[in-house]
């Protein structure tokens, strides 16, 4: 699905987020991504979804290359991928409905796009996406009264409307609360299991990548500092990862990790 | 001591203000002027309330009011036409182009085109509507067209500049996660900047129109119709009962605008 080759991404002429970075991401395939704050995983997600272009690099989606992607072929590709931002993704002061309808825009014309805003169209697409992440009563509700959980749900059921062939979740759960957030998780991994998309996951809770991905890879200091099967990963690959960081979060996941864990043992996915 | 150096700074330019202005407070109360402002006081009483003139009042009333109305309208039809195109963020810069490739002369012709529409509205803006009304005065004769003409373009460039200001500022994430999902650059304005600035720009509006209101009095000094004209008349004829009465109606339309806006503004918010 995706070959990234030697990206690098240089904001300001100086500060190096993401540096020659090589890798590979086949379709259907699961992966977390997983390192210290300021690693550079936002960045190379903003990448991937064709927000910001590599400074250097090149990048294939699909065997096409995104440097010579521009206006309707752009949107076309962009429709393709789906994404889940941390938060702040929907528009505040839209219906819910609208937010949910907009994963259609990629596909909807501009006069239809508009229309549907006086009155809703493919309603039962919309009230059929809320149902599925359990907040079907909330569809005319504005955006801004629902709480931070609710709100990443909206987006999930957007996403589930544009129907991509990827999905990037960058932390989709880390300002969600914890029960929540293993949900959201099972939700989006179902997701790319029954329908075979391919799935990234930007993950702040390393026992949540454990538990759900066969792949994992870490970032640090916008390299790969590993790209193993979720079996391989061990400690020392972790201490590695979080080394310096000095991060409070980063520090508690070496301890969590430390620890005897369960979080390895119970992972479903032992893929060599 | 950059406090100290402000307020040295603040203290000297009202002492030269003082100078440069006369200002003097034994002129305003003292003797001979306070004696003649009471005396010009007295003759305004009591107001002309003979129910002729109050009909011809309302109806000057209704003329600046609808001077201030529909000049806020064109105002806004102004605003719109060229904010769009006059806001960066929309036609040359930032996140919608990050990833676009255009050819070079495509970009130079939308970075133009923004500039030119922030140029006519500055040029709108910063003519002063008393100017505008006088040149439009010429144009087209007298009356209250003019007034409103001069009212809606000045307030045009105003507006303009206060709702490109809006669109500038706007939350980029949401914008930002409607693109990844294959949105089009229109699209995304109905979706995400739109929805955004709305609020902000109806409430904008109806304050400039609070504005407008007290300056379409002032545009009748120059010939543009309403209330104004028949003050400058009053004035110029010793009409001073006639004066009060236009002066008492200047208040209640000026507060009754002012208490609609401000109701209308806290209903949005």
């Amino acid at each position: 699905m995706y070959v990234l080759d030697g990206i690098c991404k240089v904001f300001d002429g100086r500060t190096f987020a993401v540096r020659d970075l090589d890798l590979k991401i086949r379709r259907g395939e699961r992966v977390a991504l997983i390192g210290p704050s300021g690693a550079g995983k936002t960045t190379l997600f903003r990448i991937l979804n064709l927000t910001i272009p590599p400074t250097s690099g090149t990048l294939l989606f699909d065997g096409l290359e995104s440097r010579h992607f521009s206006g309707r072929r752009l949107r076309d590709v962009r429709r393709r991928i789906g994404t889940i931002y941390q938060q702040h993704n929907l528009v505040p002061r839209l219906q819910v409905v609208h937010n949910v309808l907009s994963g259609k825009l990629g596909s909807w014309s501009v006069w239809q796009a508009v229309q549907s805003l006086i009155r809703p169209a493919e309603l039962d697409l919309a009230l059929g996406a809320l149902k599925q992440v359990g907040i079907a009563n909330k569809l005319y509700e504005r955006t801004e009264t629902l709480s931070g959980g609710q709100q990443q749900r909206v987006a999930i059921a957007r996403l589930l409307v544009q129907n991509p062939e990827v999905i990037l979740a960058d932390e989709p759960v880390s300002s969600v609360d914890p029960t929540l957030a293993a949900g959201i998780v099972r939700l989006l991994i179902d997701l790319s299991e029954t329908h075979c998309k391919t799935l990234l996951m930007n993950l702040h809770s390393v026992d949540l990548a454990f538990a759900h991905f066969p792949r994992l890879i870490g970032l640090k200091n916008g390299t790969i500092s590993f790209d193993l099967p979720a079996a391989a990963v061990t400690d020392e690959h972790l201490a590695a990862l979080y080394a310096g960081s000095g991060t409070e979060a980063a520090e508690e996941e070496i301890v969590s990790r430390a620890e005897p864990s369960f979080g390895r043992s119970c992972q479903p996915h032992l893929t060599g | 001591m950059r406090n100290l150096m402000v307020a040295g700074g603040i203290l000297a330019l009202m002492v030269w203000s003082y100078v440069g202005t006369e200002f003097s407070l034994r002129e305003l109360l003292g003797g001979e002027s306070a004696i003649q402002m009471l005396a010009y006081v007295r003759k305004l009483f009591p107001p002309d309330l003979s129910t002729q003139f109050l009909l011809k009042t309302g109806y000057w009333a209704l003329e600046t009011f609808a001077m201030s109305f529909l000049g806020t309208i064109l105002a806004i039809l102004i605003a719109c036409s060229l904010v769009f195109l006059s806001s960066r963020n929309l036609m040359f810069a930032g996140l919608l182009f990050d990833m676009e490739r255009s050819r070079p002369w495509v970009r130079v012709l939308r970075t133009l085109l923004c500039f030119s529409a922030k140029a006519v509205l500055n040029l709108l803006r910063t003519i002063p509507h008393l100017v505008w009304a006088l040149i439009l005065v010429f144009a087209v004769g007298l009356g209250p067209f003019p007034g409103m003409l001069a009212l809606g373009i000045h307030t045009g460039g105003v507006l303009g500049r206060l709702f490109g200001e809006v669109i500038e500022n706007v939350e980029v994430q949401p914008i930002e996660a409607l693109q990844a999902t294959g949105a089009g650059r229109l699209q995304i304005l109905f979706y995400g900047i739109l929805p955004q600035v709305l609020p902000e720009c109806v409430a904008y509006t109806l304050y400039r129109w609070e504005v407008n209101i007290r300056e379409a009095v002032i545009l009748g000094y120059v010939g543009a119709g309403g209330l104004g004209q028949q003050i400058q008349i009053a004035i110029s004829l010793f009409l001073e009962h006639r004066l009060l009465t236009l002066i008492l109606a200047i208040y209640l339309i000026v507060t009754a605008v002012d208490a609609l806006s401000a109701y209308l503004r806290s209903r949005m918010a």
